[in-house]
């Protein structure tokens, strides 16, 4: 039996994250010719990143996920946050495809959400039956 | 509306309706009890060193001790271990 373990995590993770995000915004922004939106959107999202940096630096449970750590019960929340994201992105793709379908015939990029989901869902569900827990 | 558009639509509602049939929480959360609160004060301990103790933190043990975390196996055994007790002594169904 292993003791279960808290990882520490890395305090700069989610502003990494965030700056890199950013920098993508940005560079998407200014290929589209919105050049003043581009440098807002770099400093937003730098600002972004330095409060999430700061925030990283508590004790509570969200700084724990913020640096990519946590004990089990801190990742098991992360699981269950995640799950109830993926479910709710799963009823608005659904009900987007529906709506689509409604005005043109077709689901279009919805459609295309719910398939990625679906099949992710059943790969994920075949991988880690196989995997020990 | 087109036969192929509601033939994708039925696939893609029943690829999506598996991540719809087990929502985390729901009414059959197990609830017991535990002696790890009185244990704690017992060997004069803080949450946050009986925490560090386990490899947990401060948070959790204040979870487990409300009643808001059933920990896992390994670490209700873990607890168990370092006050020289066992499961069945400290969590009570």
């Amino acid at each position: 039996m292993t003791t279960p373990t808290r990882r520490h995590g890395f305090r700069a993770a989610s502003a990494i994250i965030l700056l890199l995000g950013g920098v993508g915004v940005a560079i998407a922004t200014w290929v589209g010719g919105s050049h003043g939106w581009a440098i807002a959107a770099i400093v937003a999202y730098a600002v972004l990143a330095g409060g999430a940096y700061v925030w990283a630096g508590r004790s509570n449970d969200v700084a724990a996920l913020m640096r990519g750590g946590g004990d089990e019960r801190q990742r098991g929340l992360d699981r269950d946050a995640t799950a109830i994201t993926a479910i709710v992105m799963s009823i608005a793709a659904v009900l987007g495809a529906l709506i689509s379908i409604g005005r043109t015939g077709n689901p279009g990029v919805y459609g295309e959400f719910c398939v990625i989901g679906g099949i992710t869902y059943a790969v994920s569900l075949f991988v880690l039956q196989r995997r020990r827990h | 509306m087109p036969s192929a558009a509601r033939l994708r639509i039925a696939l893609l509602a029943h690829l999506c309706k598996g991540s719809l049939t087990h929502f985390p929480y729901g009414k059959h959360t197990f609830h017991m009890d535990n002696r790890v609160r009185e244990l704690r004060a017992t060997h004069d301990l803080s949450q946050g060193q009986l925490g560090d103790a386990l490899g947990v933190s401060r948070q959790t043990i204040n979870a487990i001790e409300n009643g808001r975390y059933l920990p896992s196996l390994p670490l209700a055994i873990a607890i168990a271990r370092y006050f020289g007790s066992t499961v069945e002594q400290i969590f009570v169904a």
